[in-house]
């Protein structure tokens, strides 16, 4: 799905990241974790595409992504920014629907309604879809981005990739697995996912894969076993940790203190 | 609406066509009657039906350019007039025309005819790349930097034009208070025509880009993720812009406000869905400047009140209202 090689990105001298390699396969549901300012973000725009910075060794779809036509990628590819505007004058199925943006000239098809809405029900907006985005609560304006997004590649091309920011930041604990599991059955039809996660007990429940970042660098990557061990973990976050089994599905659990 | 509105304008008027109606006059000159004075013909054809168009043209311009430019960036203050664009086009129209005789003779013809026209677009150009270089940065404006530069230009703009009037000769003087005050009374078909040309190639250019306009709410990185070219986009909306102010002002002189007006009007109907109120814009903006215009040549006949002062009372009002609402936010 997506390859990259020795992924370098310089600010000022300082080493944002340094020498990443990034590999994802169809269908899988990739978790980036580490502490603050390891370059979990930078990563992540580097990897789709927003930041231009110098050649990266990209391949989207084994062909580099600087030769994908930006209106073409938009179908293939979507991402969900950390920080989302929060003045949008206007109504929430706007918002929603600028998801639908690539494929429509002038007037937005029976389709793109249908995706709008199945969006909004499942990412549990619907019912504040004639409201003010600007009246909305940081939890509501996050689940109408991650619908927008996710209507965004609602269609029926195969083998979509979708990056997703700190998705669950301000969502409560129902709406945390909620959009888990619209990512993880975005995931399920072979289409993949790369997103930045901070609490470590649900990437072990529903990532593939973990991607553990400090200081700019890959510091463990595999499955959610492999990587998380206390030794790996504490010594990412410099801080001690305790691991056990999941009680119920098995994952590995995290007790930090 | 609009159509009905022309017809009314239609008829007000000092001049007095034998007690008939100015309309079948006009009917008349289409089927080109040869019973028709000339004179009539003249006030109809040349001097009412031209103004009418002109100012439709001027007006629905206007608003179409500050609705695009609220959408680039993205705040409901950004006007042509207000960041220094209208100053830009005034000042290099005003040096086109004092300072003009003394190189027009090395311009090929064409530039020559156009002189004051190419200048006034050349001058909102460099003050809209200005106003964005210091506002803009990493795609965010500042908005009080936007305005800020906007006044800079436009006190650079006074002094220099000042210093003009000074050193103008008696006609070219005429032609300076002319650009200051703004008026559709030198309307003439030959200009509608350049105008309706830059109408058509700004309009298809620019209509069709308000769900780009929508999008870039989202950030500009996030309209990319939204497949829209957002460099190419500021580019169009740049140059389209500067296109259509800079005619605007070659040709009616400083019309303060309509692109300020407008859109605020349409942002309390439809919000700031752009897909709506960039197209609704451009006719709202006729209509607009149109009343505006009949009631500046009919309130203190047969003289005529300056279009800018009409335009100015609506727009101050206005401007303060937007002001007071993002109080918090600015």
């Amino acid at each position: 799905m997506i390859k990259a090689h020795q992924i370098n990105y310089l600010h000022k001298d300082f080493h944002i990241l340094d020498g990443v390699d990034v590999s994802l396969n169809y269908g899988e549901f990739l978790a980036i974790v580490g502490p603050n300012g390891a370059g979990k973000s930078s990563l992540l725009s580097i990897l789709a595409n927003e930041v231009k910075y110098g050649k990266q060794n990209i391949l989207f779809k084994d062909k580099s992504i600087y030769e994908w036509e930006v209106r073409e990628l938009s179908v293939h590819k979507a991402k969900f920014s950390q920080h989302n505007s929060n003045e949008i004058p206007l109504q929430v199925k706007d918002v929603v629907m600028m998801g639908r943006y690539p494929y429509f000239d002038s007037q937005p098809r029976k389709e793109d309604f249908e995706a709008m809405n199945k969006l909004m029900y499942e990412t549990d907006v619907y019912h504040l879809k004639e409201r003010d985005y600007n009246t909305l609560s940081g939890g509501e304006k996050q689940r109408v981005h991650l619908s927008r997004v996710m209507a965004q590649l609602e269609n029926e091309i195969e083998q979509k990739l979708v990056f997703l920011d700190e998705p669950l930041n301000n969502l409560d604990v129902k709406h945390q697995y909620k959009a888990l599991e619209i990512i993880k059955k975005f995931t399920n039809n072979a289409n993949s996912a790369i997103v930045v996660l901070h609490d470590l007990n649900l990437a072990a429940q529903f990532a593939d894969k973990i991607l553990l970042m400090k200081g700019g660098k890959v510091s463990a990557y595999g499955t959610p076993g492999e990587v998380f061990t206390s030794e790996n973990i504490s010594h990412a976050y410099n801080f001690p940790c305790t691991i056990c089994p999941h009680p119920v599905n098995a994952t590995p659990m995290i007790i930090f203190g | 609406m609009l159509v009905i509105l022309a017809i009314v304008a239609l008829y007000v008027g000092v001049y007095d066509f034998n007690g008939v109606s100015p309309f079948t006059v006009l009917i008349q000159f289409i089927q080109g009657d040869p019973n028709l004075q000339l004179s009539d013909k003249y006030v109809i054809w040349d001097v009412r039906a031209s103004r009418i168009v002109m100012a439709i043209l001027v007006g629905s311009m206007l608003a179409v350019s500050g609705t695009s430019l609220q959408g680039l960036f993205k705040n409901p203050l950004a006007t042509g007039d207000l960041i220094g664009l209208t100053s830009g086009a005034t000042l290099l129209a005003a040096i086109s025309i004092v300072l003009g005789g003394y190189f027009k003779e090395y311009l090929p013809e064409m530039v020559q005819f156009s002189l004051t026209g190419i200048a006034a677009f050349i001058g909102a150009l460099l003050a809209m790349m200005l106003v964005y270089r210091i506002s803009t940065s990493g795609g965010k404006t500042n908005v009080v930097m936007m305005l800020l530069s906007g006044v800079a230009i436009t006190a650079i703009g006074f002094s220099i034009t000042g210093f003009l009037i000074y050193i103008s000769k008696d006609e070219q003087l005429r032609d300076l208070t002319f650009w200051n005050m703004g008026s559709l009374a030198a309307a003439t078909w030959t200009k509608n025509i350049v105008l309706a040309v830059v109408v058509i190639i700004s309009y298809t250019v620019l209509l069709p880009k308000g769900k780009a306009l929508n999008a870039m709410m989202l950030g500009e990185k996030d309209a990319q993720h939204l497949g829209i070219n957002v460099e190419k986009l500021k580019k169009q909306i740049v140059i389209i812009t500067a296109l259509m102010v800079g005619t605007c002002v070659a040709f009616s002189g400083t019309i303060g406000f309509v692109g300020l007006i407008v859109p605020y009007i349409l942002r309390l109907l439809f919000k700031s869905n752009y897909t709506f109120i960039l197209p609704l814009s451009a006719v709202c903006g006729s209509i607009l400047l149109l009343v505006a215009d009949t009631f500046s040549r009919s309130i203190v006949q047969p003289s005529e009140l300056p279009i800018g002062i009409l335009t100015a009372l609506m727009g101050g009002p206005i401007f303060i209202a937007i002001l007071i609402k993002f109080k918090k936010s600015l």
